[in-house]
């Protein structure tokens, strides 16, 4: 189990073009991978689990993944989370 | 029960229900008996599954760069294959022993509410993807009920919320006896659709989906914008007399000379057809119609599954001007946008589509698609009398740009020894007050206009054509609308241009003689209309109708002009071409 915490950076948060890009990102993956908000845990290779975590700008928020290559997988959904989806940041 | 709605298309027709797609995503629950029976619903459902995909997939593939479209279409994908979506109807199915509809509509609404209560309005605005894939899931579990409604043994009254346009077009006479819609106004283009087959239409109704039960007798009585549910043996007694009636009333219209259409007083009036599908040029020739004063080609594109071909246009424009020979034929490139039929590039969501992405705009933006068509229509042009116009041309750069990229495609054929007519008259559709107001700066570019009168009054009023609850509001009789309608014959005529209009103002009783009072040159009407309206242009005297026409510009309001009109027809027209209701409405 490897896990990671990152604040989200864009003003708009992790709406539906973010939650696609975690997903697709997500789904290279073999591992299960997950995203935990403070108020909720979803499966981040779902876009419906992505999208109800509605996680707003300058949440923190863990990312954490189990199984085969497990930390090539947090980076990867970290560093999309990170680079703030192309978006305008806070 | 009686219910009332916006009569859209004449007649009166008696049969039984059939709705059409109402039930979106409810769906009938029926409990498994055995474990391999829910194993096959698994199964039927991730074949819906593959079988969305697919298509989805298509539709992305068609795109090309179209970006916006592409993420929606990935994000439609994504949904499509969620993995916690999948275990829900999969655990729905296997647990709760249902059909594979049931557990994905219950899983789909489930998810549609959660997205509904976000805080996050981006989220939010989703919801109309989770219910577009939820329904494509269940269209294809129950397989397509257009499939059902051609195997029908008896024709049937169409129940449907809304119909595409392409839908409509595809709908045969015989099959269906008449249609009744939930929205809908009375100059929608699925109205249009309809008045062009003939089959007798009311749209409008509002709720009437969630009332009518497949298998309900009703009435429908396009006249009046009438529909009765099981009605008593009395109603239908009374009906079925009226349709008589109704029946020997057309015919006796259909077995009119085929001769020009003349005023009363002999003024000869150009009375040409609107079509849709090339085969309607075969009642067009039957009618005697002056020529085909718009021949729409959005259907081209539904018909051409892998992109455009160069061929599937220029057979259609070939055919349609050789056969109408000496007789004009005016085509009108692709028009696809506002309420017209849906394509891959509308997929995008806009909130104002009638504002947005639209006829020539997207032409401009893909001149070498939109090249395929213009070559099409220029190589056509030596076998017959073809004009060319444009829609939705707004700005006097569109028509300098739309100019260069026809030059282009000329240069091109002339280098390649392609004959074409270089003497094509080329003409734009006046449908936007912009048009109206710097039409004395467009003409030097064109050879006639033709007013397009549906959305010119939906625009000039800022009026929805097809919201019920506003529909009212929609007058084309409006005094800005006619005001206009005069201005654009007066300028088009001191620069020598010739004036058609195509709008459901040259099929209305009523507003016939104003046009010819305004001196409107060509009047284009479903080719259903021509024997209509040449009898109401034969009662017309040229002067009446031009001090009719003076007059009604200083009226204040469109009833009081309809009732101006009205007070000069009566008597004149054949009984049938006015219902008591006509005055009032402003379609």
């Amino acid at each position: 189990m490897t896990e990671e915490m990152v604040t989200v950076p864009n003003k708009l948060g992790i709406h539906a073009r973010p939650a696609a890009l975690i997903v697709r990102a997500a789904v290279e993956f073999d591992c299960d991978i997950w995203v935990k908000s403070p108020a909720d845990k979803v499966n981040a290779k779902s876009i419906m689990g992505v999208m109800t975590l509605a996680a707003s700008g300058g949440t923190a928020v863990t990312v954490s993944a189990d199984g085969k290559e497990e930390r090539e997988a947090v980076d990867a959904v970290v560093e999309i989370i990170k680079s703030g989806f192309g978006e305008e940041m806070i | 029960m009686l219910f009332r709605g916006i009569p859209a298309s004449h007649g009166i027709a008696i049969g039984s229900a059939f709705l059409l797609k109402v039930e979106e995503l409810r769906h009938a629950r029926r409990i498994l008996e055995s474990h391999e029976e829910a194993e096959g619903e698994v199964k039927r459902f991730q074949t819906a599954v593959f079988s969305v995909r697919h298509d989805l997939e298509n539709i992305a593939d068609s795109m090309g760069d179209v970006v916006e479209g592409r993420q929606i279409l990935e994000f439609l994908l994504l949904l499509l294959q969620d993995p916690m979506i999948k275990k829900e109807v999969e655990g729905g199915i296997l647990t709760g022993m249902v059909n594979a509809e049931y557990a994905v509509s219950t899983t789909f609404r489930g998810v549609m509410e959660k997205f509904d209560v976000m805080d996050d309005p981006y989220i939010r605005e989703r919801v109309a993807d989770v219910k577009d894939v939820g329904r494509r899931l269940i269209e294809k579990l129950i397989g397509t009920e257009k499939e059902a409604l051609n195997n029908l043994e008896q024709p049937v009254v169409l129940v449907a919320k809304d119909l595409d346009p392409s839908e409509t077009a595809g709908l045969k006479p015989g099959q269906v006896l008449a249609f009744v819609t939930d929205m809908g106004g009375r100059t929608s283009h699925t109205t249009i659709l309809a008045r062009a087959l003939g089959i007798p239409a009311v749209v409008g109704l509002q709720r009437i989906t969630s009332e009518i039960h497949p298998g309900d007798t009703l009435i429908v009585d396009g006249i009046h914008g009438h529909v009765i549910v099981n009605p008593t043996e009395e109603e239908l007694k009374y009906y079925r007399d009226v349709k008589a009636r109704f029946m020997e009333a057309e015919n006796l219209l259909q077995q009119m000379n085929p001769g020009p259409a003349l005023t009363e007083d002999g003024n000869r009036i150009e009375l040409a057809a609107n079509i849709e599908l090339p085969h309607e040029v075969e009642l067009v020739k039957k009618l005697g119609a002056d020529g085909i004063g718009l021949f729409r080609t959005e259907f081209l594109r539904l018909i051409q599954e892998n992109g455009e071909n160069e061929e599937d246009h220029y057979e259609i424009y070939e055919k349609i001007a050789s056969e109408m020979l000496p007789k004009s034929v005016i085509i009108r490139t692709y028009d696809m946008g506002g309420d017209k039929f849906r394509t891959g590039l509308d997929t995008v969501r806009e909130a104002n589509p009638f504002l947005g992405y639209r006829a020539v705009r997207i032409g401009l933006e893909r001149p070498a698609e939109f090249s395929i068509q213009l070559r099409a229509i220029l190589r056509a042009s030596v076998h017959g009398n073809i004009r060319l116009m444009f829609p939705m041309v707004t700005h006097v750069e569109q028509l300098r740009r739309l100019r260069d990229l026809l030059k282009l495609v000329q240069n091109d054929l002339t280098a390649r020894g392609i004959p074409f007519d270089k003497k094509m008259q080329i003409g734009i559709m006046v449908e936007t007050p912009a048009t109206v107001i710097a039409l004395d700066l467009m003409l030097p570019y064109v050879d006639f206009v033709s007013i397009g009168t549906n959305d010119l009054t939906q625009y000039t009023l800022a009026v929805d054509r097809g919201n019920p609850r506003v529909a009212d509001l929609y007058d084309s009789f409006h005094p800005a609308v006619l005001r206009q309608i005069d201005t654009v014959v007066r300028v088009s005529h001191s620069q020598g241009k010739w004036v058609g209009v195509c709008g459901s103002m040259a099929g209305n009783p009523l507003a016939v003689p104003l046009l010819i009072g305004f001196g409107v040159d060509e009047l284009s009407v479903a080719p259903s209309l021509i024997p209509d309206v040449k009898k109401m242009i034969a009662v017309v005297s040229t002067c009446a109708a031009r001090e009719m026409a003076e007059k009604s510009l200083s009226i204040e309001t469109g009833l009081m002009v309809r009732a101006l009109v009205h007070s000069y027809v009566i008597g004149k027209y054949p009984e049938i071409l006015l219902d008591e209701n006509d005055w009032k409405t402003g379609g």
